[in-house]
């Protein structure tokens, strides 16, 4: 565990060294919940609220996804670049577990985005726009489950996609086409009460509203305890298949590699 | 002359034949690129889809506002991916490589590389934009507008192709500007793919005067298609855009030549 | 007659400085701290048309910066440079078109393509004639065994080919002066012969000039008369190869078999050291006469086999580097 712990630490203090880089990727994100305030309030032109959502709500689903989004910052590149520069063979002949270090430094990572880039997007977005408060205690701690679980979806899609690389080494294509489908699809450019409806009835189907539309939901208590579990299960069930389809790839690739020796 | 453009063809011949090396992975990565810019325009659409007009742009002039921004772009990045790409360049040496070489520095960061995922990717998406769209937003196309189009777009190629050399030249005092590029360029575009008036006073001052995105394709777009919501701003942009683009790209230039007496290598 | 000249160049660059864990994390965040290193300092040397020079010194001693400065990548903070009667830094375009360059970590030529397509680009680059083209490339290909390869992508190459289609790369323009930064790091052995083999046979032939950086010991006594010592920014050494004996380590070894086990007497001077129980070894300075030594072990004791030795170039010279490193 020490060595996991350690790995984690690494990561977390290796991001410290690109100051200007990191005060610039908040601003980014600043920025982009800007954009899309704007673009609502112009499309809202002044209504009360349309569908039964106000404009508070669009503002709290762009902090929360915008937010989110921050730390949830799976490395795409992780296997494939090692995979790239063959290092992967030793790497694999370690003491400890591939994943294990894969999920430490995602961790590290993500702690490092928590609290320097998550609460300062937050700060910027309280005093600057009305965001809805939590509808009450138990939808908060709710809220930071589902989040968690979000994370995972994330995560396992990221994971799954990685284990590509065993067969085509440059996946850089794949994952960007990866990033549009999370991007669009997922509630953090279009807050998803606005799909059209037989676009909704598509999501069901797919992973991506259990990554930030779920979490947000249960935030602004739209949901019933009910409704709430069976979402959570729902991520659940997402984050177990996809995190199986991942290992089947991470199961053949390996022997891919053992047989052509990298 | 003759021999400088001798070496421009022998340079892109180069270019041609690496990337031919790689023709799925060609075809692969100019889709994802193509599908990547595409992202923005898929959520217009689908929000469009719902609430029809944004400040009154149906979704046929946001796309023609769109193309603007990615054809401009598509048709820059062949000449500037070596100025986009230039704080890489610096870091792993190659620029030292380029002092070693009797040319113009500038020549050999234009012509030694070009992005053709990116060109076509964008490019592409900018060309599918303005087919989708120029039919359907009510320009005439007649000699005088199609001439209007012409130096407009090459206003918007030169508007940014000034600003990757301004960073590339910022980047010798820097060696990181990464940062700055996302914040002064890819950030700003963001915005620049909706109509500015929608935007705060503050953001749109940045749009006009700082990273004048709006004469890349808003001012542009106002002058054929009309929209109400130019009466905010004087008459006179719509018609400033290659000035301001030649204007821009001396200025950086002279600040370029400047800057890289002051270069300095990185080490190892 | 002098060919590069310089004159007590020196140059300083800011590092960054980085605390160590989480404390030292956000120290950097808030404030981050510079120090001044200087890289190198107050150096001058000079060296004729024809020579062969090659630079010695440990990791980060000034060697790149101080190649760097006479190819015109870098300005001097102070001192001069003058080469072939330009200073290279100001006159850049009309310089480099004069020397070569080859730095052995980094590449110059196109990556996917095949070497001869660098080739024909560098010819545009260079505006090389046709005919000093062809008569370079056909040379070249010949001296340095390149037919097998010139129309595969380099990056199917061995890292040996690679490295002697990159020297041809920087001599295609006939250049006067040739740099070399670490030319056979990582070649195997019979490519690093071949490539000393070539770089010999360039200089008789042609009369160009070379310098070379290197932390292989053997490029140098196999293809350079003098050497130039740096260390921490300073030179510290700049003359013959041979004489580098002379200069810092005049000790010379005396290995001795005994017919049988041997127990010696001390001798004035001479240090010694046991190999074996039969085996000894005496170390002595140049006031001790070899025949006086000699005679006295053959006189003393039973003596099967002598074999005299002078200690390598390359442990001298870390030697000096330890010993510039104590004081």
């Amino acid at each position: 565990m020490t060595a996991y712990i350690a790995y984690a630490r690494k990561v977390f203090l290796g991001r410290s060294a690109y100051r200007f880089d990191h005060l610039m990727s908040i601003l980014s994100v600043v920025l982009q919940f800007f954009i899309f305030c704007e673009i609502y309030r112009a499309l809202y032109g002044g209504a009360e609220q349309i569908d039964g959502i106000t404009m508070s709500m669009v503002t709290t689903n762009f902090v929360l996804s915008l937010g989110l989004g921050t730390i949830f910052s799976p490395d795409d590149y992780f296997l494939p670049n090692k995979i790239w520069d063959g290092s992967i063979s030793t790497e694999l002949l370690r003491p400890i577990s591939f994943k294990g270090r894969m999920i430490a430094e995602n961790v590290g990572d993500s702690a490092f985005n928590l609290i320097f880039k998550f609460i300062p997007v937050l700060i910027v977005a309280l005093l600057t726009t009305g965001v809805e408060p939590p509808a009450d205690i138990p939808c908060l701690l709710l809220f930071i489950l589902s989040a968690v679980l979000g994370y995972g979806v994330l995560w396992s899609i990221s994971f799954a996609i990685q284990m590509t690389s065993f067969w085509l080494i440059n996946i850089w294509s794949l994952v960007t086409i990866k990033n549009v489908f999370v991007n669009v699809l997922s509630g953090s450019m279009i807050p998803l009460w606005f799909m059209p409806e037989w676009m909704q009835g598509v999501l069901d189907f797919t992973p991506f509203a259990s990554i930030y539309f779920t979490p947000v939901q249960i935030y602004l208590g739209q949901l019933s305890y009910g409704e709430i579990a069976a979402k959570c299960a729902i991520q659940l069930v997402w984050i177990v298949l996809i995190y199986l389809i991942g290992e089947i790839l991470w199961r053949k690739g390996q022997r891919k590699l053992i047989v052509q020796g990298g | 002359m003759r021999d400088t453009l001798h070496l421009m063809a022998v340079y892109t011949k180069t270019t041609a034949k690496a990337w031919f090396q790689y023709r799925v992975d060609a075809v692969l990565r100019s889709l994802a690129v193509f599908l990547r810019e595409a992202t923005g325009i898929i959520v217009i659409w689908f929000t469009l889809l719902k609430f029809d007009t944004l400040n009154g742009w149906d979704i046929y002039e946001m796309l023609f506002l769109f193309s603007l921004l990615f054809l401009t772009y598509g048709i820059m990045i062949i000449f500037f991916t070596g100025l986009r790409d230039f704080g890489k360049t610096v870091r792993d040496g190659s620029f030292d490589r380029f002092i070693l070489r009797p040319r113009g520095l500038l020549f050999q960061i234009i012509f030694v590389n070009s992005d053709w995922f990116a060109a076509i990717g964008h490019g592409g998406l900018g060309l599918v934009l303005f087919l989708l769209s120029a039919g359907k937003v009510g320009i005439r196309w007649d000699l005088f507008n199609a001439l209007y189009y012409v130096l407009t777009v090459a206003g918007g190629v030169l508007i940014q192709g000034a600003v990757f050399l301004l960073l590339a030249a910022l980047n010798i005092y820097l060696l990181q500007t990464e940062s700055l590029k996302e914040m002064l360029y890819w950030n700003m575009r963001k915005f620049a793919g909706y109509p500015i008036s929608i935007f705060n006073r503050f953001i749109r001052i940045i749009m006009i005067y700082v990273m004048p995105f709006a004469f890349v394709n808003y001012f542009p777009a106002q002058f054929l298609l009309r929209k109400s919501d130019m009466a905010e701003y004087p008459e006179i942009y719509m018609y400033l855009t290659p000035v301001i683009g030649i204007l821009m790209y001396l200025a950086a230039y002279c600040f370029w030549r400047f800057s890289i007496r002051f270069y300095k290598s990185s080490g190892n | 007659m002098s060919f590069i000249e310089v004159k007590n160049i020196s140059k300083t660059f800011k590092v960054s400085k980085r605390g160590s864990g989480i404390p030292g994390m956000l120290a950097n965040l808030v404030a981050p701290k510079y120090e001044k290193r200087e890289a190198v300092k107050d150096i001058s040397f000079s060296i004729g048309q024809g020579e062969t020079v090659g630079f010695i010194g440990p990791n980060g001693a000034g060697k790149s910066t101080t190649i760097k400065m006479l190819s015109g990548i870098l300005y001097p903070d102070s001192g001069e440079i003058t080469c072939s009667g330009v200073i290279p830094y100001k006159q850049r375009k009309s310089y480099v078109g004069r020397i070569g360059v080859v730095f052995g970590q980094r590449s110059q030529l196109q990556w996917d393509l095949p070497v001869k397509d660098s080739f024909e680009l560098l010819k545009a680059i260079y505006r090389i004639p046709d005919d000093v083209y062809k008569k370079n490339l056909g040379r070249f290909t010949e001296m340095l065994d390149m037919s097998g390869f010139i129309d595969q992508p380099v990056r199917q190459l061995s890292l040996g080919q690679r490295m002697r289609s990159d020297i041809a790369a920087a001599l295609l323009h006939s250049p006067e002066v040739v740099f070399f930064d670490e030319p056979t790091i990582g070649v195997d052995v019979i490519g690093k012969e071949a490539i000393r083999g070539f770089i010999r046979e360039l200089n008789a032939e042609d009369n160009v000039t070379m310098i070379f950086t290197t932390h292989d010991m053997q490029d140098i006594e196999k293809t350079c008369k003098r050497v130039i010592i740096i260390d921490k920014g300073s030179k510290v050494y700049d003359g013959a190869l041979t004489d580098i004996r002379e200069h810092y380590d005049q000790t010379r070894t005396l290995e001795v078999e005994f017919t049988t086990n041997t127990e010696t007497e001390p001798i004035n001077g001479v240090e010694t050291e046991d190999i074996d129980a039969r085996h000894k070894r005496f170390i002595f300075g140049k006031d001790i006469h070899i025949n006086d030594l000699m005679s006295q072990l053959l006189q003393n004791y039973s003596v099967r086999d002598i074999n005299i030795s002078e200690p390598d170039i390359e442990s001298i010279i870390r030697k000096i580097y330890s010993r510039e490193g104590a004081a």
